[in-house]
């Protein structure tokens, strides 16, 4: 303790007063010594030269004395780094790239750990987050997993439940409503519905107010609101008065009883409002409120319950109820973590795109150890005088990482820095909806964790040339002058430590190409489907019209004939509808059944979407009729016979012989639970819209007259002749000539849907491109490097196959299929490893398995033909070696 | 003329009959060469020379390294004085931790020493 103590203030002092003293002192030693053998009787001269001899080495003892103040380790490694501070300096365009290609590696990696961290792993803001779970159901039958379920089967099954403390329930998805009145312009806001207990499920406190009460959530009680904090600061000012204070929703005097804390997002970000009575959705009517499946359960599980006997009880509850209730008997209850239910989606794609960046990674590794060696073999002389003048092997390697751990560090701050541009890029990324994206910032934790990548990857980088390159062997290196063949000797399987590399390289840089390509093509085949109409100069927006002010039928096809006739007027409008859900996001199902095919009880008939839309429908959208006529005004009339149209797809379900066999137009559908009428006429066939999605196939589908269906909230489609974006304003202006308190909202052109619906591929196919860019290049570089030294190195060799008559095409020959050879060995383990690796990828891939035979050949093909041009480079340099010169 | 050699730094000429010293060997008798009173390094190793019958021929690249490291832990001090013989020198002179360190130092030694003796000592 006490040498430490005494060591480091010497240190601090400097250490010259200890060293001019010690010499003084040494001085002072040898004179006595010189004193004593003079005294013994020899001259000056003798005595000089004996007590010289005596006395030993006076700078060795010096610096020997000297030493025992010294940390000699950390000393050694400012001196190490110094020293290679200095050799960087001298090669800027090495430590440059270098610096770059760890950048782009660490800067890759560290984002995407960013958004896993914050997505995946952190985690939720609740009291105890890992006792929440979520409970909907899964309809096998009908293919929906993870949907609502009714509010029977949720009141059958709550009391009976054992396993949570609390269970409430919230409104599967959330509700465009419109805050009016102060004489201030309507504004649209994304309300929420929950059950009066959830934020004592979530273990959350209003941060001014108080929060539901039990009674508030009874049918007909009081209505009362919570607002977010964003809405409070924005539209009330952040006033503490405002509890208690009348907001007019969807045109109901709502009292506001609570403010929720800024960055609360249950159940989805961005909600601006939360009522009670979770069934009470505005697009169902009341008297369906109890059997209309859109709840889903929110539970806290009791201390010591599992998930496992949660979901083991919530499934004997789910069969009990349907035993009892054969309507609702099908939907299996489902039970997941809260946190896991929230990610479900983007789960697998954000650990895809990990692991690609950590490819990423290995390949610039690879990379910059390629470098390294190359210049680890220029240097291989000085390593072999050092080594010579006794430097021990273990310092030339401490030596070599000091400059691999001076280039990571570089390599981690210019990473750090791309790290918070590509998270901006991959939150701002709207189409693809990341859950939880508010939380992804890089902080303290994501700092660390690329500390440490930096610190693996220099250690990873550095450690195999370090390795090679202190190993020199010194009589040839010095005989040699240096030119040294350290890279260049075999080491495994008759490749150089450097072709090694490369093939590494190739194999990673394959990988990633394939998995790219895989994605591209399940692109190209979405958007070659595309959605059953054209979907340029579209655009859509939504209209909630509010039941308090529009409480009948009459009133709703009022406003929305009115609607499409003003918009028509707007010059450059082409024709424009209203339907119940815009195309590619409909949500709407509806039980059918043929009248003259076998009867079946309600809950057995089969399930299509529902669509309900205006005559101009077809006509704006462009999609096409196959059989029979499209729907006209007449079929609006009062008084006009019930008619619905279906899509081809829905005629094959009924009429599996169709288009041969019976013609469905003329026949009758019954709908809903309608047992006995004469049902609706189908008077036509459409061609299929993919309802859900690009990702989605089309399913069966039926169409009915608004005047049959008349949709509460419903979309506003139309085309036009050009920019559609551009005539938002006009459209906006004609909704408000109708109803000055009517909002507008989700204005986007169908292209942007399109898009939206392919999100996760097109982000990932972004991101695993770019990765499989860099991987490329990284690979071409490190091919086009080793092939230009080979080249270089066998100028002999070259002279004298040119002198014994070889000619330009053999030495051409020679030298490129070196560089196949690379290639193709990194090819074949690139292509096992993509075997091994894209099946990952199957939920994200349509229309092409994730080991198309097509793709890996493509993938390889290419590779090859980018390698044989990073060979022909040198290789042409090395035909026009002259053999004369070559051999003097 | 066989010496016992401190040091690996040592000039001796048989390299073959190298000992392996205890630890800290040369710094307990640096310690005992300062009991009669302060010395400066020359005087030291004549001390040690003269004591141990000519058989510790201590060498100043082993003697000045340890010196500084008493020095670090306390046990010496150092000052430039006047010698008899009217030169200046740098004299060591014991501190109580150093006196103290002594004793501990020479008793470990003693039973060291014993110890060896009685294990090494001929069967009767």
């Amino acid at each position: 303790m006490r040498e430490w103590w005494s060591k480091i203030r010497a240190m601090l002092l400097g250490r010259h007063g200890v060293s001019d003293d010690l010499a003084e002192e040494l001085d002072a030693h040898l004179e006595l010594e010189i004193q004593e053998c003079v005294a013994q009787g020899m001259s000056l001269e003798e005595a000089r030269e004996t007590a010289r001899r005596h006395f030993g080495n006076i700078t060795l003892i010096h610096e020997d004395a000297n030493q025992v103040w010294a940390f000699p380790s950390f000393e050694n490694c400012v001196k190490d780094l110094l020293y290679a501070c200095r050799m960087l300096r001298k090669n800027p365009g090495f430590a440059l790239a270098a610096i770059l290609t760890l950048g782009l590696g660490i800067g890759g990696n560290t984002a995407m750990f960013t958004v896993i961290r914050a997505v995946l792993l952190k985690p939720l803001e609740y009291r105890q987050p890992d006792r929440l779970v979520r409970v909907s159901v899964d309809v096998p039958r009908l293919n929906r997993h993870d949907v609502g379920f009714t509010l029977d089967r949720f009141e059958a099954i709550r009391p009976a439940a054992q396993s949570f403390a609390e269970l409430g329930a919230f409104f599967v998805a959330t509700e465009n409503m419109t805050l009016s009145g102060n004489g201030a312009q309507p504004q649209a806001l994304n309300g929420a519905r929950v059950s009066h207990d959830f934020l004592q499920i979530l273990g959350v406190e209003p941060i001014v107010g108080r929060g539901f009460l039990a009674e508030e959530d009874r049918r007909g009680g009081p209505a009362v609101a919570m607002i977010s904090a964003q809405l409070w600061r924005n539209r009330f000012n952040g006033d503490p008065q405002v509890i208690g204070k009348t907001a007019t929703l969807n045109a109901v005097p709502h009292i506001i009883i609570g403010v929720l804390p800024a960055g609360f997002q249950f159940p989805s970000p961005d909600v601006d409002v939360w009522v009670t009575r979770p069934v009470e959705f505005s697009a169902v009517p009341p008297q369906a409120w109890s059997i209309t499946p859109i709840l889903i359960g929110l539970g806290r599980l009791k201390p010591r319950v599992s998930l496992e006997q949660a979901r083991a009880e919530m499934e004997v509850l789910g069969r009990q109820y349907g035993s009892s209730h054969p309507a609702d008997a099908e939907p299996i209850m489902r039970t997941a973590l809260l946190s896991r239910q929230l990610v479900e989606k983007v789960r697998s794609m954000l650990w895809i795109l990990f692991g690609a960046v950590g490819l990423v990674l290995l390949a610039a590794c690879a990379n910059v150890a390629s470098l390294l060696l190359a210049r680890a073999t220029a240097r291989s002389s000085e390593f072999a005088v050092r080594s010579a003048l006794g430097a021990a092997r273990s310092r030339l390697i401490r030596q070599l990482l000091a400059e691999s751990l001076l280039l990571v560090l570089a390599g981690g701050i210019a990473g750090v820095l791309l790290a918070k541009w590509i998270v901006a890029a991959i939150v701002n990324f709207s189409a693809l909806n990341l859950p939880r994206a508010q939380e992804i910032h890089v902080d303290a934790a994501v700092l660390g964790f690329s500390a440490a990548l930096s610190i693996a990857t220099g250690v990873l980088f550095g450690l195999f040339p370090a390795l090679q390159a202190s190993r020199p062997n010194v009589a040839d290196m010095l005989r040699a002058h240096g030119e040294g063949r350290a890279s260049n000797r075999p080491v495994a399987l008759g490749f150089s430590a450097r072709g090694l590399l490369v093939v590494g390289q190739v194999a990673l840089s394959i990988m990633l190409l394939i998995g790219a390509a895989l994605l591209m093509r399940t692109l190209l085949h979405l958007y070659s489907l595309g959605p059953g109409f054209p979907a340029d100069h579209l655009l859509t927006m939504q209209i909630a019209l509010p039941p308090a002010r529009y409480d009948t039928g009459q009133k709703l096809l009022a406003f929305y004939e009115q609607l499409v006739q003003r918009v028509e007027t707007v010059p450059g409008v082409r024709g424009a509808t209203v339907s119940l859900s815009v195309p590619l996001s409909a949500k709407w199902a509806i039980a059918i059944q043929a009248v003259g095919q076998e009867q079946m009880p309600v809950h057995e008939r089969m399930q299509v979407q529902l669509q309900s839309v205006m005559p101009g429908y077809f006509r704006t959208l462009k999609i096409p009729l196959r059989r029979g006529r499209a729907f006209t005004e007449r079929d609006d009339a009062l008084n006009a016979p019930p008619v619905a149209m279906i899509n081809e797809n829905l005629a094959r379900r009924l009429w599996p012989a169709y288009p041969n066999g019976v013609d469905p137009v003329g026949r009758h559908l019954r709908i809903g639970a309608d047992q006995t009428s004469g049902g609706l006429e189908m008077v036509g066939i459409a061609g299929d819209v993919r309802e859900s999605g690009l990702v989605q196939d089309a399913a069966p589908e039926l169409y009915l007259p608004s005047s049959l269906y008349r949709p509460q909230r419903a979309a506003l489609i139309v085309r036009t002749d050009a920019d559609p974006e551009r005539f938002a304003g006009a459209i906006r202006n004609q909704v408000l000539s109708i109803d000055r308190d009517q909002p507008v909202t989700a204005v986007k052109t169908m292209e942007e849907l399109l898009e939206t619906s392919v999100g996760q591929q097109r982000i990932t196919l972004l991101l695993l491109g770019v990765f499989a860019g860099i991987a490329v290049l990284l690979a071409v570089v490190g091919l086009f490097g080793v092939i230009s030294y080979s080249v270089a190195q066998r100028t002999r060799e070259v002279g004298i196959r040119r002198a014994l008559g070889a000619q330009q095409s053999d030495i051409l020959r020679l030298i490129v299929g070196q560089g196949i050879v690379l290639t193709i060995a990194g090819v074949a383990i690139g292509m096992g490893g993509a075997f091994a690796f894209t099946r990952v990828m199957k939920g994200l891939l349509f229309g092409v398995t994730a080991t198309d035979p097509a793709t890996f050949a493509e993938a390889a093909g290419l590779f090859v033909l980018i390698a044989f041009a990073a060979s022909y480079l040198p290789a042409r340099r090395a035909t026009r070696i002259d053999p004369l010169a070559a051999l003097r | 003329m066989s010496h016992l050699n401190i040091d690996s730094m040592s000039t001796v000429d048989n390299p073959s009959e190298r000992l392996e010293f205890l630890q800290g060997t040369l710094e307990v008798l640096i310690l005992r060469s300062l009991r009669p009173g302060p010395n400066h390094a020359y005087g030291i190793s004549q001390f040690l020379k003269q004591q141990s019958d000519q058989e510790f021929i201590v060498d100043n690249g082993s003697l000045y390294p340890a010196l500084q490291r008493l020095l670090q832990r306390g046990w010496v001090t150092a000052g430039w004085k006047t010698s008899p013989n009217a030169r200046r020198a740098k004299y060591y002179r014991l501190t109580p931790p150093g006196r103290k360190q002594l004793v501990a130092a020479t008793s470990k030694w003693r039973r060291f020493v014993e110890a060896m003796a009685r294990v090494l000592a001929p069967e009767v």
